[in-house]
């Protein structure tokens, strides 16, 4: 205590000229805006490296909030894409009172099988959270599947890795309608039937979901042709085309509600009958 | 009380005065106003008490910023040299040779006039520094500083030479 004294004692001039310089900082500080905003400056300049180092830990511990809020967002953003690809089949869908007969709901991939010829995807939502048979499944680059079979809080997808899954696709420069299915060999080679002869093909030409089956609304762009031949005998092209995204690397998906869905398929089962 | 703080008292009063309603307006040549208060700071004896002419150093500073409505440049730029003084005097006379009790009281011409330079220097370049706060404004601060500097020093070696009168009296 003495010793915290005496040097109190001896340093008393320099105590004395640092308390004072702090208390003609704070009149500098307060009486002038100029001063205050330099001086506030100065003070960011030190602590920043401080916050940023915070600040990034605590961005460490915030990624899962973030991915989620993003997710949300993407889900968002992704009808609004559907909308606005619709345009050309639902004219003026923009406009509220015109009603988009499709909803995103976005999940997370559990399973994902891609080394078989009939691959399943097994996502984390089920009917609990409003999942029905029949859904679409898309991510964020392409088309995934279609819902297979529903439980309480799990659902299955068929993957487009599926040689049994055949998804109806325009080409986009040409407008010609095919149907979409896995070579079963490589995860992004796919090819592409019943295109008719007279159709003009370049190689290139983006794939589109075509909207004429019920599953998948319009214009998702799924790949692009990588070759195709004509076939003289049976009037059909052979295409083969390469997708965007390759459908094994998948962590969340979305699924897209077609609403009228039941109504369509009624209308089709009155006309097989 | 004695006759020597009484003289310090009323110099204070009076260079406070004298530098807010006289120095201050001057604008000679539209930017320079000598600080001829510092002057209080030179005056004050050499081997006083140095807590309280921190504390001095401080209060002028403070008087003037208050009366001027400038700020706290006065202040801190008072305040540093009030507190760099010992070393001041110590550079200005020698660190060996025999350091005189009151500025005044010495005739060594170039010494004090080194001593006041230095004094004044430090003040003006920290004053400007602090007005201008800037680093675009180097050469404003420098120039300012400058002509200022020498001014005050001018007015305060001519205004010092009434104390030696008053003193040996």
């Amino acid at each position: 205590m003495q010793r915290i004294l005496n040097a109190l004692v001896q340093y008393r001039n320099l105590i004395l000229y640092l308390v004072l310089l702090g208390v003609s900082f704070l009149f500098l500080n307060g009486s002038s805006q100029f001063h205050q905003n330099h001086l506030e400056r100065y003070g960011l300049l030190f602590s920043q490296g401080l916050h940023d180092f915070s600040n990034s830990i605590g961005n460490y511990f915030r990624l899962k909030k973030i991915n989620e809020t993003l997710l949300a967002e993407n889900m968002k953003l992704k009808e609004r894409e559907l909308k606005s690809n619709n345009i050309p089949l639902y004219p003026s869908i923009l406009k509220t009172n015109k009603r988009f007969p499709f909803k995103v709901k976005e999940a997370n991939v559990i399973r994902n099988s891609y080394l078989n010829q009939r691959n399943y995807i097994i996502i984390d939502k089920g009917a609990v959270d409003g999942v029905k048979k029949e859904m679409a499944v898309l991510s964020n680059q392409g088309v995934v599947g279609i819902v297979n079979s529903v439980s309480d809080h799990y659902s299955s997808i068929v993957s487009i890795l599926n040689q049994d899954l055949k998804i109806n696709v325009r080409l986009k420069k040409s407008n010609a309608l095919g149907s979409l299915s896995w070579k079963g060999t490589k995860t992004t080679d796919f090819k592409i039937e019943d295109v008719v002869q007279n159709a003009q093909l370049s190689i290139g030409d983006t794939l589109l979901t075509g909207g004429m089956s019920s599953y998948f609304p319009y214009g998702i762009p799924i790949g692009k042709i990588s070759a195709f031949e004509r076939n003289a005998t049976s009037g059909y092209y052979t295409i083969s085309a390469e997708l965007f995204d390759d459908p094994s690397l998948l962590y969340y998906v979305y699924l897209i509600e077609h609403k009228d869905q039941d109504e369509i398929n009624t209308l089709t089962k009155d006309i097989n009958k | 009380m004695n006759q020597n703080s009484l003289s310090l008292l009323v110099s204070f009063v009076v260079l406070v005065l004298l530098q807010v309603l006289l120095f201050s307006k001057m604008h000679l040549f539209g930017f320079i106003n000598p600080m001829v208060y510092l002057l209080f700071l030179v005056i004050y004896p050499f081997k006083g008490n140095q807590t309280l002419f921190i504390l001095l150093g401080f209060s002028i500073g403070f008087s003037i910023d208050f009366l001027s409505q400038s700020g706290g440049a006065h202040t801190l730029s008072a305040l540093t040299v009030a507190y760099l003084r010992p070393f001041l005097i110590r550079n200005a006379f020698g660190v060996t040779a025999e350091i005189p009790t009151h500025f005044q009281n010495d005739n060594r011409t170039l010494n004090k006039l080194i001593f006041l330079a230095l004094l004044l220097g430090v003040h003006h370049l920290i004053y400007f520094s602090l007005v201008f706060f800037s680093w675009s404004a180097v050469f404003l601060i420098v120039k300012y500083s400058l002509f200022t500097f020498l001014f005050s020093l001018l007015l305060i070696a001519l205004t010092s030479r009434f104390y030696k009168r008053l003193n040996d009296s």
